[in-house]
C-alpha cells in the first residue's frame, strides 16, 4: 500500500505502534503519558483524522488503516481465532465507521471509538458463529479454533496461552489482549470497553492471576525452599 | 519505601514506579516474591507470542473497494433523498398522482423491454454476449443483490403489507411491478444466459428494487 504523499495535518503520527515494552517492567502506565503537549498533539491528530473520515475522504481511511490496520487485525485474530474471520471483522469495522461517522460526536477519541466498533464486531461474529454451530448441533462451547501463524512464534507457549485466554471471562480476555498484546494504556482501554480505568487495572490483575494459575501454578513450598 | 509480601498484589494491580522499585529490592531477599515477580513479568513476555503484525498487501485494496461501493450507495441514497425532498411540500393528491405516473412509466418501459427481448435472437458474434468469466461475475452480482434485497424485503414487509400512508401504498405497487418485470427478465435470462443486455437490465431492475426498499425503510424512520 502506498503512502499517497498526503499533506494532511494528521500525517504526522498518531500513537501508531503499540508501546514497545520489550521485557517491560510494570507499571508502564507511570512511564507513559508524557508532557501534556504530546497528548494535545495526539488529540488534535485524532480529531483531524475523524474530520477527514467524516468528509468521506477515502485517503483518511487509508491513513487509519496504515496506522491501526495491523493492530486491528491482530486483535481481531486473537478474539476470533483465525485470520479469515479477522479480516472480515476489520473490513466490517471500516464500513461501520464509514456508515456512522456522521453520528460520532467525539465523546471519546476517534481511534478508541473505532476499536470499540471492532471489538463489538468481533463479538457479533463470534455469536453468529456460535449460533451456526448450535444449528449444526456441534459442540456448543465457543472457543476460537486457533490456527497456526507467524513461523517465528513459539508454538507451544502461544497455544498454551491461547487456550488459557479462552477460559477467561470476556472482559479479562479483552483487557489482557488490549494491554499486554496491543500495548494500549488503561485510559484507552477504559474508553474502548466502557469501563473505568480502575476497573481496567483490576480486570487485568484478575486476568493475569488466572493465567498464572493455568499456565504456571505457583510452586509454593518449592520456591520457599530455595 | 518499605514493602512487604502483603503489598505485592496491590503493586501488581496498580503500583507506582517507586513501589515497583521497592518490590524488586524486597524480592531480591524474598524467594516467594522473587518467584511471583518473575512469573508476573513472564506473562507480559509471553503475550508477545500473540503479536503478528505481518503485512497482507491485498487487504487494504479489498477494504478500499468495499468503502468505495459503500460511498457510491450513500451518494445514490442522498441524491434520491434530495430528489424526493420536495414530496412533503406538495399535496397528497399530487403525491399519489406522481407515484401512479411512475408506476405507469415503469410498466410501459418494462413491457417494451420484454417485448423487444422476445424477438431478439442471440447472435454468436454479438459483442453483447457475455464471456463465461464475465457471466460468472454478473451472476454473482445478481446473487449478491438477491441476498441484499431479501434482507431488505423482510425488514420492509410489515410496512408494505399494511401501508400506513398513500406513499407507502404506492411503493407497494411499484414493488409489485418491479417483481413481475424481474420475474420475466429472469425467465428470459434463463433461456439465454449470455445475453449481456438482458443481464444488465436485470441488474438495473434489482438496483431499482433495492433503492425502493431502502426508501420504504427510510420512510418508516421518518
Ligand atoms: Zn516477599
Amino acid at each position: 500500500m502506498g503512502t499517497m504523499g498526503l499533506a494532511l495535518p494528521w500525517k504526522a503520527r498518531i500513537s501508531s505502534v503499540p508501546r514497545e515494552r520489550g521485557t517491560r517492567v510494570e507499571p508502564s502506565e507511570h512511564f507513559v503519558g508524557g508532557p501534556n503537549l504530546a497528548a494535545e498533539d495526539a488529540q488534535s491528530e485524532d480529531a483531524a483524522l475523524a474530520a477527514a473520515c467524516r468528509s468521506g475522504d477515502l485517503r483518511a481511511y487509508e491513513r487509519l488503516y496504515e496506522i491501526h490496520g495491523a493492530r486491528m487485525k491482530n486483535l481481531a485474530r486473537n478474539l476470533l481465532g483465525n485470520p479469515v474471520d479477522a479480516e472480515d471483522a476489520v473490513q466490517e469495522t471500516f464500513l461501520k465507521v464509514h456508515r456512522s461517522i456522521a453520528g460520532f460526536r467525539g465523546q471519546s477519541s476517534f481511534v478508541t471509538w473505532t476499536y470499540r466498533i471492532l471489538i463489538n464486531t468481533c463479538y457479533d461474529a463470534r455469536r453468529s458463529r456460535l449460533r451456526k454451530k448450535e444449528v449444526a448441533n456441534e459442540d456448543s462451547e465457543e472457543s476460537p479454533g486457533f490456527e497456526p501463524r507467524a513461523p517465528g512464534a513459539h508454538p507451544t507457549l502461544r497455544m498454551a496461552l491461547e487456550r488459557a485466554l479462552a477460559k477467561l471471562t470476556q472482559h479479562q480476555r479483552d483487557v489482557f489482549l488490549l494491554y499486554e498484546v496491543e500495548g494500549f494504556r488503561h485510559a484507552e482501554i477504559a474508553g474502548m470497553l466502557e469501563m473505568t480505568e480502575t476497573a481496567s487495572k483490576n480486570t487485568l490483575f484478575q486476568a493475569k492471576k488466572s493465567l498464572r494459575q493455568m499456565l504456571e501454578p505457583p510452586r509454593g513450598s518449592a520456591a520457599e525452599a530455595r | 519505601m518499605n514493602v512487604t509480601c502483603s503489598d505485592r498484589d496491590r503493586i501488581f494491580e496498580d503500583g507506582t514506579t517507586g513501589e515497583w522499585a521497592a518490590l524488586e529490592v524486597h524480592a531480591a531477599s524474598c524467594p516467594v516474591c522473587k518467584e511471583e515477580v518473575r512469573a508476573w513479568k513472564s506473562l507480559s513476555v509471553a503475550a508477545k507470542e500473540l503479536r503478528d503484525y505481518s503485512e497482507s498487501p491485498s487487504f487494504w485494496p479489498r477494504i478500499e473497494r468495499a468503502l468505495a461501493e459503500e460511498a457510491t450507495k450513500k451518494a445514490q441514497r442522498a441524491g434520491l433523498r434530495r430528489w424526493f425532498s420536495f414530496l412533503p411540500e406538495i399535496s397528497l393528491g399530487w403525491q399519489t398522482a406522481l407515484a401512479g405516473a411512475l408506476v405507469l412509466i415503469l410498466t410501459v418501459s418494462g413491457g417494451w423491454i420484454l417485448h423487444r427481448q422476445r424477438f431478439v435472437e442471440p447472435n454468436p458474434d454479438d459483442q453483447s454476449l457475455l464471456k463465461s468469466k464475465a457471466l460468472k461475475e454478473v451472476e454473482s452480482a445478481e446473487t449478491a443483490y438477491e441476498r441484499a434485497i431479501d434482507k431488505l424485503a423482510a425488514e420492509a414487509k410489515p410496512q408494505l403489507d399494511n401501508p400506513a400512508t398513500p406513499l407507502l401504498a404506492n411503493y407497494h405497487e411499484k414493488l409489485l411491478v418491479l417483481d413481475s418485470a424481474i420475474a420475466d427478465l429472469r425467465a428470459q435470462a434463463g433461456l439465454n444466459p449470455s445475453n449481456a443486455q438482458l443481464r444488465y437490465q436485470l441488474l438495473a431492475m434489482y438496483q431499482e428494487k433495492q433503492r425502493t426498499l431502502e426508501e420504504v425503510l427510510e420512510a418508516r424512520q421518518r
